[in-house]
């Protein structure tokens, strides 16, 4: 395994009453593609913004290559940014964006400020363009162009310098489906390439799944879970996980004994262990691990109450005994009609009972949740604001 | 119907417009004028353009609006921009609220900014005097100066003060419109903090700044108010001279440097809005196609090559700058002055030039709109003047409060040539402290085509025959002082009754509608341009008159039967005057004969200077090869005999002051 670069420890970020760190440990990899995860306010471009300097923890270390860096200012860090929206000079062209950073001296091994020749600057920074697949755009002005190629610029603007670690701050934000699938794999390509720890903070789970060797997420100024995109997504550790990443039907169940868990006063075959005998639990199942049967061969019976087609699946509502669950099928299943489900035990996956329990799951208002994920993307505007006009709460 | 309402809405727009613009088109067309009337046009020339730039004053108080416009911009203009800065790293509600009161100063009335900056630095300096002193008192090793005034120093400090509010007014948007992160991108990329500044926040708000400091300049040209409460009273704006001129007449002088002015303000912001235009455009063209020829100019000065060129420009603007600055300011501390405060075109201002030129001492003329002006000035302590020029009354005033310096005759031979009769006089009674600068009478000015037949008693003034077109003199004294001989009693009299007798009679005639108005300066434009027919006023300013009368005008001046006013305008040093050496000089070069001949012939009053009295005809006849006129001539020299029948005003007691003001008022408009 790769050597630790960067740890917090025990960070704490409040202003005033409002604690908006809560104890946060974490660390991170050198070469790692490392993902900070949650909904807008969760902290987690705060945890970002701590390290790339421009915050500093109100309790707690942030430590880099071991060394405590909580007092070293932003142009000291090895640490670049590309900033929500970019955050291009406006009044230079996309080469002197990127051969910002290499234009201000640096101090060498002994202290002296030196400047870059100008030959290197300018062929870094023609290699960098090239890496971005920019060729060609040095001479534009960064205001015509697309949302696209200022990404790459911003991305360029940063990766010149050569930092340890790269930090994005919701990147892919602002730009449509697409462009984001495409920006996603060339992020990826780009961090492998030039072996480069990412820092990625994200709301969106899909973008967080692809991408990441680690995910962390995050709510309430509160890591609720790190592990790598399979661990988080088949091992959630409590229901905000759980609803957060991918869909989930979340029922309230208790543990019979090792192996065996009740739900709707059925016992079903699973394989968690560990539990106390007759424990209350919370137990996902996810809409794809749910075959549909015959009612009389079904472990569970319910009605259907909508079915909507999403090309690869029906997005099938069933209703159990007044709970409604999601189940993802490629077998259409009129709205009315009344079917079995069977889970197989690989299928079900217990959790503890958590602060978070009871709040999620449901799907009887599913078509309002699709609606409130989407209107969650624009977000960057919330957090700003609980950075800048938290001083005063 | 609606056709028609478009039409009348043409019609008020266009109204409104001509109502706007056409005082000022007017201000124009007269500054062209090749007469000196601001009424009638005598034909197109450059003349008074010409004159402007030889008029040292004008030049002088040019060169002192230009210093405190771009100094106080410049210190204003950077001052602003980082309390802008400052202001947007505050949150949104305290830097909402701080943006309200930046906005006070500028919805402020100048005058009270102005008069509480006056009383501020008033208060300071006596503070400072007190920490002079005992400073002074307890240490020798450094003497501080004890005694403050208001100057350029305060003046500036005014103008930056007022200033800053525009430029943050205008740098502020261009921070709400930049990327906040724009900021944390450049410190991100290796920049500290003032790095970040000059690379990254200067460009984006480099609009804003241009903007701001050019309104910043625009106002400071423009402002007249704040640097009339700060200024003292050895430092005049343009503004503060254009002011000054008007208070006598309004000459075509005033109109070219009014014409000049408002054009300069014009181009300022003709500029400003071209620029914001521009700008605009070319971020409309920026995403249409790649950068403009000088967007490629910018962007290669901008390259490093260039840098080394790019400071060296820098450079030597700040130190032209430095320099012009430094010239300046030492060229005023080091060299001898004079402070001279006077009255509006009463000087031939080329005196000035000579003496300086001979002496070496530089003249700070300055000019005060009256005697009680004067007088209140002197008594705010606001002014270091070293010679005025008060008249009679106001001369025993400042005697008797104490104010003013014996003065060394010694150094002034050239009081021996000042005629006997205007030695002594009861205002100075032992001639100690005064030496006569021009003296007149004031008698009844008339357009010979608008009566029936020659005046000669001040009674016409309150002639019901003449109903509207009778111009009462604005100032209680001489209005009093006409009634009181037409009614056989003596301008210096402290009977209460015979005072009311007299002011019977105008309050009498005024409410029978004689009076068209009660006027002070006024009086040329009405009487040159026959609006008016009869008034009171000085004789030299009636030469004037004479001067520019309109045609069908005959204007005549004559001393009533009753007698009228004379005056003596007498030059004094004030008590502890900073410069009473050169004062002496002043008042001794002013009193030469030389200097009377020009004066005499520049304003028309006469000279108290036998010599010049004896030779000014003969000196008219060689300079203009024509003869003057010996009527005119007796009308500004009045002969002795005229004289005679002439009293001079005495100072009142201060129950009779009073009492005239009480009933001056009584008077209304």
């Amino acid at each position: 395994m790769s050597k630790e670069l960067i740890r917090l420890r025990d960070c704490v970020m409040s202003y005033g009453d409002e604690v908006v760190l809560d104890h946060i440990n974490l660390y991170i990899n050198d070469k790692e593609f490392l993902t900070l995860l949650g909904p807008s306010g969760c902290g987690k471009t705060t945890t970002l913004r701590i390290i790339g300097g421009f915050l500093s923890p109100t309790a707690g270390d942030i430590l880099f290559d071991g060394a405590r860096i909580n007092d070293v200012p932003p142009h000291k860090r090895a640490v670049n940014t590309v900033f929500q929206r970019y955050a291009l000079f406006p009044h230079l062209n996309v080469f002197e964006n990127v051969a910002f950073g290499l234009r201000i001296p640096k101090a060498d091994r002994d202290g002296r400020k030196v400047k870059l020749p100008e030959r290197e600057i300018h062929q870094r920074v023609m290699e960098m363009l090239e890496t971005v697949n920019l060729k060609g755009f040095e001479k534009r002005p960064v205001s015509a162009l697309s949302g696209g190629q200022q990404q790459r610029v911003a991305i360029a603007r940063a990766l010149v310098n050569r930092p340890k670690v790269l930090l994005l701050d919701e990147p892919l934000g602002a730009l449509d489906m697409r462009l984001r699938k495409d920006m996603q794999i060339e992020l990826k390509r780009i961090q492998q390439e030039m072996e480069i720890t990412f820092i990625y903070v994200t709301h969106d789970q899909e973008e967080a799944l692809a991408m990441s060797d680690t995910v962390v997420v995050m709510d309430g100024g509160r890591i609720q879970q790190i592990g790598t995109p399979e661990d988080i997504y088949n091992e959630p550790k409590n229901a905000f996980v759980a609803d957060f990443i991918g869909e989930s039907n979340i029922i309230d169940g208790i543990m019979r004994a090792d192996g065996v868990v009740e739900i709707f006063n059925r016992r079903f075959q699973c394989l968690d262990k560990g539990f106390e005998q007759d424990e209350p639990v919370d137990v996902v199942i996810r809409p794809e691990d749910v075959d549909i049967v015959d009612e009389a061969a079904g472990q569970l019976k319910g009605t259907v109450t909508s079915v909507t087609f999403k090309g690869m699946q029906y997005d099938t509502i069933v209703d159990f005994y007044g709970f409604k669950w999601l189940i993802q099928t490629t077998d259409y299943c009129p709205t009315g009609s009344r079917i079995g489900i069977k889970i197989d035990p690989d299928g079900i996956h217990v959790m503890k009972k958590s602060h978070y329990s009871g709040m999620f799951g449901d799907y009887s208002s599913y078509s309002e949740e699709y609606e409130e994920l989407d209107a969650a993307e624009p977000e960057d505007g919330e957090e700003n604001g609980s950075q800048e006009d938290g001083h005063e709460k | 119907m609606k056709r028609s309402s478009r039409v009348g809405s043409r019609i008020f727009i266009g109204l409104t417009f001509l109502f706007l613009y056409l005082p000022i088109l007017l201000l124009i067309v007269f500054s062209f004028n090749a007469g000196d009337s601001s009424a009638v046009w005598r034909g197109f020339s450059l003349d008074w353009y010409k004159a402007l730039f030889q008029n040292r004053l004008i030049m002088e108080s040019l060169y002192t609006t230009l210093l405190v416009s771009l100094l106080s911009t410049a210190i204003a203009t950077a001052a602003g921009t980082f309390a802008a800065i400052g202001l947007y790293s505050l949150s949104k509600r305290r830097r909402d609220a701080l943006l309200v009161v930046n906005d006070i100063p500028m919805m402020n009335a100048d005058i009270v900014t102005g008069v509480s900056l006056c009383l501020f630095f008033v208060a300071f300096f006596q503070g400072w005097g007190a920490f002079a002193q005992w400073f002074n008192g307890v240490q020798s090793a450094v003497e501080l100066p004890v005694r403050l005034t208001l100057g350029f120093g305060t003046m500036l400090l005014a103008h930056i003060a007022f200033n800053i509010p525009y430029v943050i007014l205008n740098v502020a948007p261009k921070l709400r419109q930049m990327d906040k992160n724009l900021v944390d991108a450049a410190q991100d990329l290796g920049c500290t903090w003032m790095q970040a500044f000059w690379k990254v926040i200067l460009p984006e708000i480099k609009p804003g700044i241009v903007s701001g400091a050019l309104i910043a300049f625009t106002m400071s040209i423009d402002d007249f108010v704040i640097s009339y409460f700060t200024a003292g009273s050895s430092t005049s704006t343009l503004a503060m001279r254009i002011y000054s001129m008007t208070k006598k007449r309004i000459t075509p002088e005033v109109n070219a440097v009014s014409t000049l002015l408002f054009l300069s303000v014009l181009a300022l912001l003709v500029l400003n809005n071209v620029r914001e235009i521009r700008q605009e455009r070319r971020t409309d063209r920026q995403e249409l196609r790649g950068p403009s020829f000088f967007e490629n100019l910018s962007m290669r000065l901008s390259s490093p090559a260039w840098k080394w060129a790019r400071r060296g420009g820098l450079a030597a603007a700040a130190c032209v700058f430095v320099a012009a600055v430094a010239l300046l300011t030492g060229a005023a501390w080091s060299q001898p002055v004079v402070n001279v405060c006077s009255w509006g075109e009463y000087i031939d201002e080329d005196l000035i030039t000579q003496f300086e030129d001979a002496t070496g001492i530089r003249v700070n003329y300055q000019t005060a709109e009256s005697n009680e002006a004067l007088y209140s000035l002197l008594k705010s302590g606001g002014a270091d003047y070293d010679v005025i020029v008060p008249s009679d009354y106001m001369i025993s005033q400042l005697l008797e409060e104490g104010m003013l310096e014996e003065l060394d005759y010694s150094q002034i031979p050239n009081f021996e040539k000042i005629d006997p009769r205007f030695r002594n006089l009861p205002y100075d009674p032992e001639n100690k402290y005064t030496v006569p600068y021009t003296w007149g009478t004031m008698g009844l000015i008339y357009n010979a085509n608008m009566v029936d037949g020659e005046l000669d008693s001040w009674g016409a003034l309150y002639d019901g025959r003449y109903a509207g077109s009778v111009l009462l003199i604005n100032n209680s004294r001489d209005a009093l002082g006409a009634a009181l001989l037409h009614l056989g009693h003596s301008v210096n009299t402290t009977d209460e009754a015979e005072i009311r007798e007299a002011f019977a009679l105008i309050s009498d005639a005024s409410r029978r509608g004689v009076f068209q108005g009660k006027v002070m300066d006024q009086v040329f434009q009405k009487m040159e341009g026959g609006n008016a027919a009869i008034a009171s006023y000085y004789a030299g300013d009636y030469l004037s008159m004479l001067d520019n009368q309109a045609d069908g005008v005959d204007l005549r001046y004559v001393i009533p039967e009753e007698g009228a006013n004379w005056f003596v305008d007498a030059m004094c040093v004030l008590k502890d005057a900073p410069h009473y050496g050169e004062a002496m000089q002043w008042i001794n070069f002013i009193a030469s004969t030389e200097a009377n001949l020009a004066n005499m012939d520049y304003i028309w009053y006469a000279s108290p200077n036998t010599e010049a009295l004896e030779r000014y005809p003969a000196w008219y006849e060689a300079e203009y090869g024509e003869e003057l006129d010996p009527e005119l001539y007796e009308i500004m020299a009045a002969p002795a005999e005229v004289l005679e029948r002439c009293e001079m005003y005495l100072v009142l007691p201060p129950e009779t002051r009073a009492l005239y003001n009480e009933l001056w008022i009584e008077l209304g408009v």
